[in-house]
């Protein structure tokens, strides 16, 4: 009794179960297209430029950065949280329509879910290289060891995080290979050539798709399914809390957890959309990623660009509430206004206001500028994180500590390259993996308009 | 399915005589002990205008998020939605009562306290009853609004009346995310006066929510006990107590955040708030309130077994009726009585207060017809499998 007259229709085309199959593993049967190689070149100059720096800082050290004793954290941290914001949403998406029954999430979760994966493996880089003795990086994990009494701070929020986020990694790509499991099956059952048969038959662990196999494969979906949704709302609140649980003006504050976790579906969200519509235009799925998907997404970045926007109202507000002069200080002459006024107006616009614009129905059909905004909403978070950290630290309770800081060359080769590898691994995805869910999409398929 | 509910006579008498018994209370309270008598005052009007907003907010969600299987159930957040105008009338008593609530309140207070001083261009008298006027006004209005279209609805099959509400929805969402802070720390938060906490609105609108969850369900069940919802079957239970659960783990998190971030950068200006609610009598009602709020449904509502059962979802929202009251006592009591005692100012105008909620909500689905009719979601509502 699914109703698509008003939700609108999940897959248009009247397809038939194999229509679907064709149509979504055309791009795996075929060689890609030019665009394809030069992404993948421009991907492979990024990496170039990565690993460089990745090689200043290993060799170097941290010294290689922009940092400076006030400043001790920059373009590291913010990188680091804006990608696992990106890493986020693909999850919440994927999962919180799961358990809400939206049964529009089968044509974009498969994409989503890749883009967290991908996107944590960038974020965790940043932490990583930040340790500064990379030979010293498994210091991190509790393990009983040599180094006598000396354990890792477990009151740490830092130490948080590490399992935090390696919860949540191995949860998410977990997630999204066991529902990709019956699509490799598929491709596995009509490839022609012997050596694709065999990887993909090996990676589909021997589906054969019986009723037993199904039961499965959908407990155990449900199972990680209800408990990433607490994993999801976990890792960025930690991230949150590496912040809040300070006592620096404009990061100790009580709300910051669920803020982050709202800005981080944001930002994940408008990152889900911009790949939709790439994906759409290239392949021309438009059947199966259809105006009524992308119109939904967009309804939903209002509603969570409005949680945004009271959020950093409610923060602006507390800080004049409270009357405590660093908060006063932090809010009005360092963020709305003073030296990085830029940042925080950059943000309030693409994170608050211009997502508001999708209130009109004109706006969101016409895909150009929701194009247009989800890289706004993109560049947004990226400065709300900039205007937390760097506002902060540049400027806190002692004027002589106050310091500027710019990063250098190693710092943004790190942020591209970090770019290139999320780009090439998409572009790997699309070449070698179903990008919208087979089995799922087929599952959709018969609900019609009934009136 | 155009069944009415009927309120019995001897109901209403009972109800009634509830009200009379707060009222006597509210009345012998003010003579004996204004102060704790206005502090419950504060706690019934805010507990209702909680349970309200959540439920309207629950009304709109569904709409906004196209979701089917509640569509036979909206003339309930509807009904609750028309206490709105009474207790927009309730509440503007407490102007005669503003002192013995709020310190902030007193004149001449500001004289002696520069963050008093700092803060009264926001937290002074006129302009705190101005606020509220300003809110209710919005909410009476949308929550009218929002009832019209859908009982005209009933008249006439045409879906732009369904798109008119899903509109209202988003407006009152937005209204909402706004107004439903400011309120939270007029009312709530300025008890305190030289406390605050970023958190706290978003922490007292989930409460609301999850609250009004579970009076939605409560109703529901009780009126299917009484022959109406006849269609009423297990995925719906368990679609109400999925929403109980998610909600109470989303208010576990946000109590536990505001906590630990409190606790964990010990500001003595901060702390102070928790420093005097785990002490003494209060620690009770501390652990109490999570016990109530988070432990029960949660271990209770997990089980597959147990969460589609209509006895255990009774159980669970008289618990979490019990845990709202308990939890805005923590709130409020504190900074306002400043002693723990529970008594029978309490018990008296708590029960007046959830009689005229319980009075007007059932005149008001008496009233109205219990299933709405030509909702577009109504058959997959009702043939939810």
């Amino acid at each position: 009794m699914y109703n698509t007259e008003i939700r609108g229709p999940l897959i248009t085309g009247d397809k038939t179960f194999h229509q679907v199959t064709e149509d979504i593993c055309h791009p795996i049967d075929r060689k890609p297209g030019y665009w394809w190689y030069f992404v993948l070149l421009l991907c492979l100059g990024a990496l170039v430029y990565g690993s460089w720096a990745l090689k200043i800082t290993v060799k170097d050290g941290i010294g290689s950065w922009g940092l400076n004793n006030s400043v001790s954290w920059g373009w590291g941290i913010i990188n680091f949280v804006w990608w696992i914001g990106i890493g986020h949403a693909g999850t919440a998406f994927s999962i919180f329509l799961l358990i809400l029954e939206q049964k529009w999430r089968t044509s974009i979760n498969r994409a989503a879910e890749l883009m967290t994966v991908v996107a944590v493996i960038c974020a965790v880089h940043f932490p990583i290289l930040h340790i500064g003795r990379l030979w010293d990086g498994f210091f991190i994990f509790p393990y009983p060891n040599t180094r006598g009494p000396l354990w890792l701070n477990f009151n740490s929020p830092l130490f948080w995080d590490v399992i935090a986020i390696f919860a949540y990694f191995v949860a998410s790509s977990l997630f999204w290979y066991v529902g990709m499991i019956p699509d490799l099956a598929t491709i596995r059952d009509r490839t022609t050539s012997k050596i694709k048969k065999a990887i993909y038959g090996f990676f589909s662990f021997g589906w054969v798709g019986s009723s037993q196999d199904w039961l499965r494969l959908e407990t155990l979906n449900w199972l990680i399914g209800g408990l990433i949704a607490a994993l999801v709302v976990s890792v960025h609140s930690i991230v949150a809390l590496d912040f809040a649980t300070s006592i620096l003006p404009g990061w100790h504050s009580t709300i910051f957890p669920p803020y982050f976790v709202v800005g981080a579906i944001l930002s994940g969200f408008a990152m889900v959309i911009t790949l939709m519509i790439i994906i759409r235009k290239i392949y021309k799925l438009n059947d199966y990623i259809t105006d009524s998907h992308l119109n939904a997404i967009c309804k939903i970045l209002i509603f969570i660009s409005l949680i945004m926007g009271t959020a950093y109202a409610t923060e602006i507000f507390i800080a004049w509430y409270s009357d405590n002069e660093y908060e006063m200080f932090t809010f009005f002459h360092n963020r709305v206004t003073g030296d990085y006024n830029k940042a925080f107006w950059v943000m309030i616009l693409s994170n608050a206001i211009l997502p508001q614009l999708f209130w009109f129905k004109k706006i969101r059909k016409n895909l150009t500028i929701v194009f247009i905004i989800s890289i706004c909403i993109n560049i947004g978070m990226w400065f709300e994180r900039y205007v937390i950290v760097v506002t902060s630290l540049t400027k806190d309770f002692f004027p002589s500590n106050w310091t500027d800081y710019s990063p250098t060359g190693v710092e943004v080769g790190l942020f591209v390259g970090t770019f290139g590898f999320f780009i090439l691994c998409i572009l790997l995805f699309f070449r070698y993996l179903p990008m919208i869910s087979i089995h799922e999409v087929k599952g959709v398929l018969k609900y019609k308009i009934n009136k | 399915m155009d069944e009415n509910y009927s309120v019995s006579p001897t109901f209403k008498f009972i109800i009634l005589g509830i009200v009379f018994v707060g009222i006597i209370t509210i009345g012998l309270g003010l003579y004996i002990n204004p102060e704790k008598t206005w502090a419950n005052f504060l706690l019934s009007n805010y507990y209702f205008i909680s349970i309200i907003v959540g439920a309207t907010f629950f009304l709109a969600i569904q709409y906004i998020t196209q979701s089917g299987w509640s569509a036979m159930f909206i003339r309930i957040p509807h009904a609750i939605g028309m206490y709105m105008p009474v207790a927009a009338i309730t509440i503007l008593f407490l102007i005669f009562g503003m002192h013995s609530i709020y310190h902030w309140s007193i004149p001449g207070v500001a004289e002696h306290s520069p963050e008093i001083e700092h803060k009264s261009p926001y937290l002074n008298i006129p302009f705190f009853f101005i606020r509220l006027v300003i809110i209710f006004a919005l909410w009476i209005l949308m929550t009218w609004l929002l009832r019209k279209t859908s009982l005209k609805e009933d008249h006439e099959s045409n879906l732009k009346y369904f798109y008119k509400s899903e509109y209202y929805s988003k407006i009152y969402i937005f209204i909402l995310a706004i107004t439903f802070s400011l309120l939270t720390f007029d009312l709530i938060m300025s008890i305190d006066v030289y406390w605050f906490s970023t958190v706290f609105a978003v922490k007292n609108f989930v409460s609301g929510f999850y609250h009004a969850v579970s009076v939605i369900t409560l109703i529901v069940i009780l009126l299917n006990r009484n022959g109406y919802f006849r269609d009423l079957n297990k995925t719906h239970l368990r679609y109400f107590s999925r929403y109980i659960f998610i909600l109470g783990i989303i208010w576990a998190y946000l109590w536990f955040i505001q906590y630990l971030l409190i606790w964990f950068a010990n500001i003595q200006e901060e702390t102070i708030y928790y420093v005097i609610r785990t002490e003494g009598k209060w620690k009770t009602f501390f652990f109490l309130n999570i016990i109530l709020n988070w432990a029960i449904p949660f271990s209770i509502l997990l089980p597959a077994r147990t969460n589609a059962n209509k006895l255990v979802l009774i159980f669970i929202s008289i618990i979490l009726i019990i845990g709202h009251w308990v939890d805005l006592y923590l709130q409020i009591m504190p900074g306002s009585v400043g002693e723990f005692n529970i008594g029978y100012i309490e018990i008296g105008v708590f029960a007046g207060f959830s009689g005229l909620f319980i009075f007007i909500v059932s005149r008001a689905l008496g009233r109205i017809p219990l299933i709405p009719k030509n909702h577009p979601y109504l058959g997959e509502s009702i043939n939810l499998h």
